[in-house]
């Protein structure tokens, strides 16, 4: 078994597209490819929370434009609580990042997760 | 090789709207709204057609025009000269219809564009192309009441086109002229065609939305005062004026042509009557088929895990594409509600199981336990 990543990236495929050369530069992450981000669970969250990870990286794309209608609309009230089934109360919401970007938007997207990566490798 | 060109301007759509979102945010994205702004445009119709309904007058008789007994043309002259504020509903009357077309044009190609049209969504696809031949034949009926110069040429084309159909055409023909010939009758059927036809798209915008939970109907109030700001400023630069008052005895040989909706006439001038009848066809067929131009994967529907649904219908709340419905559960059953899946609707897109707190619903592409087994797998504790 290859080494424990520490951040965990469950991510829509048709938002940002990571390939194989980006993930050797974002060595901390593990990535989890969903049809639509709306199918991401809070259990889901909170399941890799809970095996090890210090945090969760969420993708979709931009809020306003899902290949599926509404999935990453639905998933970012869930996240923040208004609509449910939400994150459980002791779940640490600093280690919990949306990304809502499109398929062309990577740049962003890998410098977003290395910055998340550092301050929650660094979270008491 | 058509999947390849779709691809490079599925990345061309979205590059556009990354540049509109730095403009606009993307809560202001007008192309977030595409299907809403045809929408809003029909509201104003609606509207400002109601007021010059309230003036207008369907008749063609101009035989006592000398002592001042008005017709269709004379009472649009009215609205537009002596009315207040006349000039401006007319006018609006008309952008607007110009610019729900191109709203329409938009909201398909982005739709085309963006790979949004297929599969589940043939529904949509088909009744759209429905409504857009319905609303470009209202326009055209909306040409004839005013009845100047290019009504009568537009009626008489349209007439003859009707002729040439073989065993349809006569009986057509009747109807539209409401008898055989242009009279008064004619003009109030007109008007009915043009209204009852616009009421009636409300019933075909039922079937393009009955598959969607909480379509998007309205722009944000900002877009809206955009939408009518802009079809406003066209409305001054460009005002309407009604040619020549029709007359029956004298036959017109030429006419303004409103590209929008009048294109099928500029055809009709050019060909001859057989093929345009076979063009106007074709395009309407070729149109209607394009979803089932690719080849797409059948979509393996979301499974219910029926021991596992406690009947919360968060499920049935958040599924996109109304695809889930409560039924009641069987009497084994602790409980009073369950959810099924109709598979016809279903997209696979997973928002249910993203909705679902009991693991109670899957979709086999990818089921849970295969996620949660990916999750462990790369963050986990051992």
């Amino acid at each position: 078994m290859t080494e424990k990543k520490k951040v965990l990236a469950l991510m829509c495929e048709r938002s940002v597209d990571v390939n194989d050369a980006d993930l050797q530069n974002l060595s901390d992450l593990g990535v989890v490819k969903f049809p639509c981000s709306g199918m991401i669970q809070p259990l889901m969250i909170e399941a890799a929370l809970k095996a090890g990870a210090c945090g969760v990286v969420v993708t979709g794309c931009q809020i306003g434009d899902c290949f599926y209608r509404e999935g990453n609309k639905l998933l970012m009230e869930r996240l923040l609580g208004e609509r449910p089934p939400g994150l459980k109360k002791n779940v640490d919401k600093r280690r919990v990042l949306g990304l809502w970007l499109s398929k062309l938007q990577k740049s962003r997207f890998i410098d977003d997760t290395k910055e998340f990566t550092n301050f929650v490798v660094n979270l008491k | 090789m058509y999947q390849e060109v779709l691809k490079q301007l599925n990345f061309i759509t979205l590059e556009i709207e990354k540049l509109v979102n730095k403009i606009t945010t993307n809560k202001y994205n007008p192309f977030y709204y595409h299907g809403a702004l045809p929408q809003f445009y029909l509201w104003v119709l609606y509207l400002t057609g109601l007021l010059l309904f309230a003036y207008y007058i369907p008749t063609v008789d101009n035989a006592y025009l000398s002592k001042k007994m008005v017709n269709a043309w004379t009472s649009v002259d009215y609205i537009t000269k002596t009315l207040p504020f006349g000039a401006i509903f007319r006018g609006m009357h008309r952008y607007a219809g110009d610019a729900m077309v191109i709203t329409i044009i938009l909201h398909m190609i982005r739709v085309w564009f963006t790979d949004r049209y297929r599969q589940y969504r043939w529904v949509q696809w088909t009744s759209g192309v429905l409504l857009l031949v319905l609303v470009l034949f209202i326009g055209q009926t909306g040409y004839y009441l005013v009845w100047d110069d290019r009504s009568l040429i537009l009626t008489r084309m349209t007439v003859s086109s009707l002729t040439y159909l073989p065993v349809i055409g006569e009986p057509i023909k009747h109807w539209f002229l409401n008898g055989d010939l242009i009279s008064n009758l004619t003009m109030s059927n007109f008007l009915f065609i043009h209204i009852g036809l616009s009421f009636s798209l409300l019933s075909f915008l039922w079937i393009h939305y009955v598959r969607m939970t909480r379509p998007v109907l309205t722009p944000p109030p900002a877009i809206n005062y955009i939408l009518v700001a802009l079809v406003l400023l066209v409305v001054f630069i460009y005002p309407i004026n009604s040619g020549q008052m029709a007359d029956l005895n004298h036959q017109p040989t030429s006419f303004d042509i409103d590209w929008f909706f009048l294109f099928p006439y500029w055809l009709m001038a050019k060909v001859n009557m057989g093929v345009y009848w076979l063009f106007m066809l074709a395009g309407v067929v070729a149109l209607t088929v394009v979803p089932w131009f690719v080849r797409s994967k059948p979509v393996e529907a979301a499974e219910v895990v029926t021991n596992k649904c406690t009947g919360c219908s968060l499920c049935y709340r958040d599924c996109p594409w109304q695809a889930i419905e409560m039924v009641p559960a069987p009497p084994t059953s602790r409980f009073k509600l369950l959810a099924t899946v109709k598979p016809y609707r279903c997209t696979g897109c997973g928002v249910c199981v993203g909705a679902c707190a009991f693991d109670a619903i899957d979709v086999p592409d990818l089921p849970d336990a295969k996620v949660l087994d990916q999750i462990k797998g790369l963050v986990g504790a051992t």
